[in-house]
C-alpha cells in the first residue's frame, strides 16, 4: 500500500507523533491531497503554526469548520476536484461546550467553575478529537494530534477517561461523607482515619471536597460520556481509520516513534503508514564501486571547486557538504534500523528537510511528490 | 548574563519538545561541574535520557554520583509523595498499609496537581538540603518536561499556597514559591530553536514566567543555529560551474550545491527568527548554540555544547551589567 492508497481508502487518517516533528504540516498536506483527488476532506488541528493556520483560513480558535474557497486554491495554482475544510480544536472549549449542552442548568456553573473540572478539562489531551471524529466520520478526515511528546495520551484518551469515570470509583467519591469532611469514614476505620488526616494535611481538604462536588455535579453526564467514548474507540479501530506516524530521523525522536509504534500494536490501533520528516539526503554516487562520500573526500571536492572558486570558499563549501553527508549517514543508519522494527507492509516515506517554512497551500502541495511519489492528478 | 545566572543554585531548563532541551540541560550540568560546583542533575517523570547523556547507567530516587562533583537523580511525583509521607508518618508498617490501600490509590490518581506539587517539592528539598552545615549542592539542574507540562509543574506550588488554608501544606508551598521566585537562587533557562513555532512558544512561556509565575528567567538558549560559512557569491559561482562541468562531476557538484543552498536557507531562517526573539526579549541574554553535524549525538557533543555555552557566557559578561 502507498500513502495515496491509504488516503483514498480511509475515512479517517490520524497523524500522530512527538512534538516538533511536523505533524500538522503532514496532516494538512495529506488532506490537501485528498481534496485535489476529489474527496471532501477536512483537517482538524490543535495548534498549527500561525502562518499555516492563516493559509488554512483559521484565524482564531473554536471558529468552527472553514472551507477553503476556490479562489484561494486558484491563487496558489491549484484546482481541487473535491473540497478542503479546516478546523481548529480547542480542548478546553470542547469540554465546556459538552457541559453546556448536557448538564442541567443548575449544575452548569458549578461544574464550569470547579477547580477540579478545570484541571481535568485541561489535562485530558485528546479527548475532544474523539467527539469530533464522532460528528464528522462521514467525511475524509485528517486529524492532527496534540503536540505532546507523550502522543500516547491521544491514543489512550478514550480508555483513560473510561477508567477514570469507572463507576466504582465515582461511587466512592460521591458518597455523602466524602464531601462532609470524611468524618463518617474516619469513625468507621481507624487506619483510614489516620491516613485521611495526614492526606488532608498534605493536600488540603478543599481539593477533596471539590473532587467530590465535581463528581456529584457530573454524575448525570457520565452515561453520555461512556457512550461517546465507546463510539470513539470503535471508530479508532474501524477498518476506515488509519494511523500515520510522523517522526524525524533524530535519535531521540525515532526512539519515541518506535515506542509509539509498539504501543499502537499493543492497543490494536491500526498503524498504516510512517512519514519521516526533515530527512537529510545522502549523496551516493553509486559508481566507482562505492556508495559513500565521507570526510576523506573533502580534499577531492575542495580541489574540484577550487578550479573556479577561491580556495578558502571552496574549502568551506566542501566542508559544508561533508558535514551534511555525516548527518545524512547517521540518519540513514537509524532509519534503516527503525524500519526493521516496524510491522510488515507499513509504507515509510521520507520528506526532505526543506530549508524554508512550509505554510501555504502551494508548498503543502510541494510535499506531495515526496509523500505520494507524484503530484495530485488535478 | 548567562555568566551571572550560572552562579544561582536552582536551574530549570524548559522548552518545547524536539528543541534539544535535555541536551542543553546536560551541557549546563557539565559546565557547572567543570566550574567546581557540586551539581545535581534532575530528570523528571520517567525520562531517562539526561542521565544517559551524563554517563549514568540508570537513575533512582536517590542522588547517584556519575562523575566527580556530579550526581543524577530521578524525581517522580508518586515516589516523592511516598517519601514525603514517610517523613511525616515515621511508622513503616502503617505506611505500607496506607500505600496499598484503595483509598490512597484512588486519591493519588485523582487529586489534581498532587503529583506535580510533590515533584517540585522534592526538587526544592534537594535544592535547600543542608549537609554538614552547608548546602548539599551548589547547583541543581532540572531537565523539565515539555513546556506546557513544565508550566503545570511550576504553577502548582503557587496554586497550593493560594488554595489550601493555613496549615502545613500552605506553609511548605509558600516556602517553595519563595525559592522559585528568588532571582538570587533560581534561574529558568528557555531552550528554543530559531524557527517559527518554537520561538512563538518561547515568547509565550517567557510572558507566563514573568506574570503570573513571577519566576526569574536566566537566559534564552537558542539551539542548533546554522551559520553559513561561505558567501552567497561563492554559491552563485558554484551554480554556474555545474553547467560547464563534465557529466562525471555534475552529480557531485550538484549535491555540494544543494547542501550549500540548504545551509544557506537555514541560516536565513535562523537569523530571521533570532531577530524576532531579540526584538521581543531584551532583558535576558540570548545565547546561541551551533548546529552540530554529527552522525550520532553523544557525550562528546554534550561536552562540546557545554564549552560553547561557557564561551557564550564569557562573551556576554559585559551585558550582564544591565541587570535583569
Amino acid at each position: 500500500m502507498t500513502l495515496g492508497d491509504l488516503v483514498a481508502r480511509h475515512q479517517i487518517v490520524i497523524s500522530a507523533g512527538s512534538g516538533g516533528v511536523g505533524k500538522t504540516t503532514v496532516a494538512a498536506s495529506l488532506a490537501l491531497w485528498g481534496a485535489l483527488e476529489g474527496r471532501r476532506a477536512v483537517v482538524l488541528t490543535i495548534d498549527p503554526a500561525r502562518r499555516l493556520a492563516t493559509s488554512l483560513g483559521l484565524e482564531s480558535l473554536g471558529s468552527g469548520e472553514r472551507t477553503i474557497s476556490a479562489e484561494v486554491f486558484r491563487a496558489q495554482g491549484l484546482a481541487p476536484r473535491g473540497t478542503l475544510a479546516a478546523m481548529m480544536l480547542d480542548q478546553k472549549g470542547a469540554w465546556d461546550a459538552l457541559v453546556e449542552r448536557h448538564a442541567p442548568p443548575e449544575a452548569r456553573d458549578r461544574i464550569l467553575t470547579n477547580r477540579f473540572y478545570q484541571h481535568l478539562s485541561q489535562s485530558f489531551a485528546g479527548s475532544y478529537e474523539y467527539m469530533a471524529i464522532e460528528q464528522l466520520c462521514a467525511l475524509a478526515i485528517v486529524v492532527d494530534t496534540p503536540p505532546t511528546r507523550h502522543a500516547l495520551d491521544f491514543l489512550e484518551a478514550p480508555r483513560r477517561i473510561a477508567d477514570f469515570l469507572d463507576r466504582k470509583i465515582i461511587k466512592w467519591f460521591v458518597r455523602p461523607y466524602f464531601s462532609a469532611g470524611w468524618s463518617a469514614l474516619r469513625a468507621m476505620n481507624r487506619t483510614a482515619g489516620f491516613l485521611l488526616r495526614r492526606l488532608e494535611q498534605a493536600t488540603g481538604i478543599a481539593a477533596l471536597a471539590e473532587i467530590s462536588d465535581f463528581f456529584s455535579s457530573m454524575s448525570g453526564l457520565f452515561e453520555n460520556f461512556q457512550t461517546r467514548i465507546d463510539r470513539a474507540h470503535e471508530i479508532l479501530r474501524a477498518p476506515g481509520t488509519a494511523l500515520v506516524l510522523v517522526s524525524s530521523p533524530e535519535e531521540q525522536v525515532l526512539g519515541d516513534a518506535e515506542y509509539l509504534s509498539s504501543k499502537m500494536a499493543a492497543l490494536r490501533m491500526p498503524l498504516k503508514g510512517v512519514v519521516l520528516n526533515r530527512v537529510h539526503a545522502e549523496f551516493r554516487p553509486g559508481r566507482r564501486g562505492r556508495d559513500e562520500i565521507g570526510p576523506e573526500e573533502l580534499e577531492h571536492v575542495s580541489a574540484l571547486l577550487g578550479q573556479t572558486i577561491g580556495a578558502a570558499e571552496a574549502g568551506e563549501l566542501a566542508a559544508n557538504f561533508v558535514d551534511y553527508q555525516a548527518l545524512a549517514r547517521g540518519e540513514s543508519l537509524r532509519i534503516e534500523q527503525f524500519r526493521g522494527g516496524l510491522p510488515r507492509g507499513v509504507p515509510v516515506v521520507n520528506v526532505p528537510n526543506f530549508s524554508r517554512d512550509v505554510h501555504d497551500l502551494a508548498s503543502l502541495a510541494g510535499m506531495h511528490t515526496h509523500l505520494f511519489g507524484t503530484r495530485a492528478a488535478a | 548574563m548567562i555568566g551571572a545566572a550560572l552562579d544561582r543554585r536552582l536551574h530549570f531548563v524548559v522548552g518545547k519538545g524536539g528543541v534539544g532541551k535535555t541536551t542543553v540541560a546536560a551541557a549546563l550540568a557539565r559546565l557547572l561541574t567543570r566550574r567546581g560546583r557540586r551539581t545535581l542533575a534532575v530528570e523528571v517523570d520517567d525520562e531517562r535520557r539526561l542521565s544517559s547523556l551524563l554517563g549514568a547507567s540508570g537513575t533512582t530516587g536517590t542522588p547517584t554520583p556519575v562523575a566527580p562533583g556530579l550526581a543524577v537523580v530521578a524525581v517522580e511525583g508518586r515516589a516523592a509523595l511516598e517519601e514525603y509521607l514517610g517523613l511525616i508518618i515515621p511508622v513503616k508498617r502503617l505506611l505500607s498499609t496506607i500505600f496499598s490501600s484503595r483509598i490512597y490509590q484512588y486519591f493519588v490518581a485523582a487529586a489534581p496537581g498532587l503529583k506535580e506539587l510533590m515533584t517540585v517539592g522534592k526538587i526544592w528539598y534537594e535544592a535547600t538540603r543542608q549537609e554538614g552545615g552547608r548546602p548539599a549542592w551548589d547547583a541543581v539542574v532540572v531537565d523539565a518536561p515539555a513546556t506546557g507540562h513544565s508550566l503545570q509543574y511550576l504553577r502548582m506550588p503557587q496554586a497550593a499556597r493560594d488554595t489550601f488554608g493555613a496549615g502545613l501544606v500552605q506553609r511548605e508551598a509558600a516556602k517553595v514559591v519563595d525559592l522559585l521566585r528568588d532571582a538570587r537562587t533560581t534561574a529558568v533557562h528557555l531552550v528554543t530553536l530559531a524557527e517559527e513555532m518554537p520561538v512563538a512558544e518561547t515568547l509565550e512561556t517567557y510572558a507566563q514566567l514573568k506574570d503570573p509565575l513571577e519566576m526569574p528567567v536566566g537566559s534564552v538558549i537558542v539551539n542548533r543555529v546554522h551559520h553559513r560559512r561561505f558567501s552567497a557569491a561563492a554559491l552563485a559561482t558554484l551554480q554556474e560551474t555545474i553547467k560547464r562541468a563534465g557529466a562525471d562531476q555534475r552529480a557531485l557538484l550538484r549535491a555540494v550545491c544543494e547542501r550549500a543552498a540548504e545551509e544557506s536557507g537555514w541560516s536565513d531562517i535562523n537569523a530571521a527568527h533570532l531577530a524576532r526573539l531579540r526584538a521581543a526579549i531584551r532583558d535576558v541574554p540570548i545565547v546561541e548554540l551551533p548546529f552540530l553535524f554529527v552522525e550520532e549525538f553523544d557525550r562528546a557533543e554534550v561536552e562540546r555544547l557545554s564549552r560553547e555555552l561557557e564561551a557564550a557566557g564569557a562573551d556576554r559578561a559585559a551585558v550582564s551589567a544591565l541587570g535583569p
